[in-house]
């Protein structure tokens, strides 16, 4: 099921609105005037009940009644209304109903009581029409009775208008409605336009131009942040889309070597009858090339696993100075066929995944004893600060560039371009090192200084639990 | 001893096949995975190597049909490294593994230990010609002189003195001897291994006792 459009909510919206607005507005009129105008029929039957009453007080219009009853039934003269006078318990002297509206069983006002609006009776006839009934008694003069005066009207006529008036309601609320759907649906038309514009430029965006960025200037404000984020996660691609195929290149490239030694070597050994030592000789050197090869493709792999955003790491406690002492230990060979010496300086602890520390420190420490001045001193320390471990390597000899340093951890990348296609080094060694130490959420550096070479490598510290 | 070999890669297969019958094993070679498992149902193998990727029926499939009747060790070879496959494999009862590409030394190093019935012994004294080591007294002699090394040579010398006549790879020796569980692109090993000999071999008259073997790693014998 598709999500409805924005479009289409907010027209929705905007209709619900209108009709709400409109809606409670007509409703709140149609009922003051509904209340004025009972109130006003409710006076204008007490006024009718309090003439008639007073009317009658006089003999002589008693004696008109009597006489001719005619004369108040076309005073009235009206369909709605009804009129009954007769004396308590008798047959009604005048009764004027030309809706035939059954007689209001109403308890009558003694004489004295004064009329007012609450003496006013409402009720509903059987079609649902108002009707109000006021019924008083009054003393006749002549003879001295209790007279008993009911008038009541129906409202037949102001139902209609009402009627009429909620119909011009609902009517004036549905043209609103439409209205704002109506309004809505162009403002939303108009306010989206830069939105589709900005999706015409996003789909013309492809491999081929990278590089081309969504134009900031022509767009309204709110869409700036997503234009920016935007280009930002474009040039973010752009310079991962560029890294990789440099990476590529690079690894086509360290690869060609020993696939050359190879392919050469063992052409060469091809072309005619050879003793058995040769043979021998030649394997055993394709087998060395084999085995770059195939450390190459190990490293590049440990690489592109490592940098999966699932990579996990088993990180444990572990003993600086114990660590140094193993790698020392591992080392004492190499480093004494160039008469260096291992300082070790570490103690406490790092919070780091046991193989990948010693295979960071491997890598730098085979690095440095590489790079070191003959019979100078390597040294291995540890540093701890409020935001973790340093662990230091550090060696004395040829200074690296200040330029050079920011590169030395890229994949393939060589300060010394002269020893490229050297027989061991891989060009991984540090690009390992760096993915080790972001695997931890730590960092590594590197800094040249006074003929001393230092790497630092700096692992946050376990979290308080 | 009797190994199976599943493996659907002609080359590999061969090379198999021949690397282990000279080194002494007899080898039976299925190039799919149903031959294998029929093949591992009709005899008793000592161990068996298991590709993973193959054809119809890959080495999951055959391990856990394997697994349904007996115990023989299995050890799986497989491309991918993932760690999802390795547990993968190891779930479904395999008893080892190895990653293409693997060293030949390092199967062999793998098998031995696989087939190896019950705890392995220490052994006490160590004898390769004239040269032998005590293990417990920490004590080295050639020739009734007394050789003094360091932790990590004797420690090497007796790694490769309880592997005698086997070739042993860098990766193999740094893994067992330091615990550097990676290929490193130093030489560490070869400087260890020459230092080792300077102090057992050239002084002496007698056989060199640890031979290179060119690109694989080295082998610590008599050689008649």
């Amino acid at each position: 099921m598709t999500r409805p459009s924005l479009t289409s909510r907010l027209v929705l919206l905007f209709a619900i609105l209108s009709v709400a607005v409109l809606g409670t507005v007509g409703t709140d009129l149609y009922r003051e005037l509904e209340t004025q105008l009972s109130l006003r029929d409710d006076a204008a039957l007490v006024t009718r009940v309090d003439q008639i009453r007073t009317l009658l007080q006089d003999a002589n219009t008693m004696e008109l009644v009597r006489e001719k009853p005619r004369l108040f039934e076309n005073m009235l003269g009206n369909p709605e209304s009804l009129l009954v006078l007769r004396f308590a318990g008798q047959a009604p002297l005048i009764e004027v109903n030309p809706g035939q509206v059954p007689i209001p069983q109403v308890m009558p006002l003694a004489a004295e009581t004064r009329l007012a609006l609450s003496a006013v009776q409402h009720t509903v006839d059987a079609q649902g029409v108002p009707f109000i009934a006021v019924a008083a008694t009054t003393q006749t003069a002549d003879p001295q009775q209790n007279l008993e005066i009911i008038a009541g009207r129906l409202m037949s006529e102001r139902t209609r208008l009402l009627h009429a008036y909620r119909d011009r309601i609902v009517l004036l609320v549905a043209i609103g409605a439409a209205l704002a759907a109506f309004a809505a649906f162009i403002l939303v038309r108009i306010g989206l336009k830069p939105l589709r514009q900005l999706a015409r430029q996003t789909d013309s965006i492809g491999m081929a131009n990278l590089g081309a960025r969504i134009d900031e200037a022509t767009t309204p404000s709110e869409l700036s942040p997503l234009i920016r984020a935007f280009n930002a996660m474009l040039g973010r691609l752009s310079a991962g889309f560029s890294q990789m195929s440099q990476l590529s290149a690079d690894m086509a490239h360290d690869m060609r070597t020993p696939i050359s030694n190879l392919l050469g070597q063992t052409e060469v050994a091809l072309g005619q009858k050879r003793s058995v030592d040769y043979y021998e000789t030649l394997l055993a050197s394709n087998f060395e090339e084999f085995q770059r090869l195939s450390r190459m493709m190990d490293n590049m792999l440990f690489l592109a696993r490592s940098e999966h955003p699932e990579a996990t790491i088993e990180r444990v406690q572990l003993d600086v100075a114990s660590e140094f002492d193993r790698m020392a230990d591992y080392f004492e060979g190499l480093a004494d066929e160039r008469n260096l010496q291992f300082v070790l300086d570490g103690h406490g602890t790092v919070w780091a995944d046991p193989i990948l520390l010693r295979r960071a420190l491997a890598n730098l420490i085979a690095n440095a004893i590489q790079y070191a001045d003959a019979g100078s001193t390597i040294a291995l320390a540890s540093v701890e600060n409020s935001m973790g471990v340093q662990l230091l390597v550090e060696n004395t000899g040829p200074a690296i560039p200040e330029t050079q340093l920011p590169r030395l951890f890229d994949r393939f990348y060589r300060a010394d371009a002269a020893r490229r296609g050297s027989a061991n080094a891989s060009g991984l060694g540090l690009s390992i090192v760096r993915t080790i130490m972001s695997l931890h959420h730590g960092q590594s550096s590197a800094a040249s200084v006074n003929g001393k070479t230092r790497f630092t490598l700096t692992f946050p510290s376990a979290p308080l639990i | 001893m009797r190994i199976l070999v599943v493996e659907d890669e002609p080359k590999a297969g061969d090379y198999l096949q021949n690397g282990l019958t000279e080194s002494g094993y007899v080898v039976d070679l299925a190039r799919n995975g149903v031959d294998g498992l029929h093949l591992a149902q009709q005899f008793d193998y000592d161990a068996i190597v298991l590709d993973v990727m193959m054809p119809q029926m890959d080495g999951w499939q055959v391990l856990q049909k394997l697994r349904e009747h007996g115990d023989m060790p299995v050890l799986f070879l497989t491309a991918r490294g993932e760690l999802q496959d390795r547990i993968k494999g190891l779930d479904l009862g395999a008893d080892d593994y190895l990653v293409k590409p693997f060293s030949f030394a390092e199967l062999l190093a793998r098998l031995r230990t696989l087939m190896r019935r019950g705890p392995s012994r220490q052994e006490e004294l160590l004898v390769v010609g004239d040269l032998q080591i005590d293990v417990l007294k920490r004590k080295v002699v050639r020739g009734g002189t007394r050789i003094t090394l360091t932790n990590k040579e004797f420690a090497l010398l007796q790694f490769f003195m309880t592997n005698q006549g086997q070739v042993l790879s860098r990766t193999l020796i740094a893994s067992r001897v330091w615990d550097m569980n990676f290929d490193s692109d130093t030489n560490v090993v070869d400087v260890a291994v020459r230092r080792l000999r300077q102090k057992i071999d050239e002084p002496f008259d007698g056989p060199g006792l640890i031979h290179t073997v060119r690109g694989v790693g080295y082998r610590c014998e008599l050689e008649e």
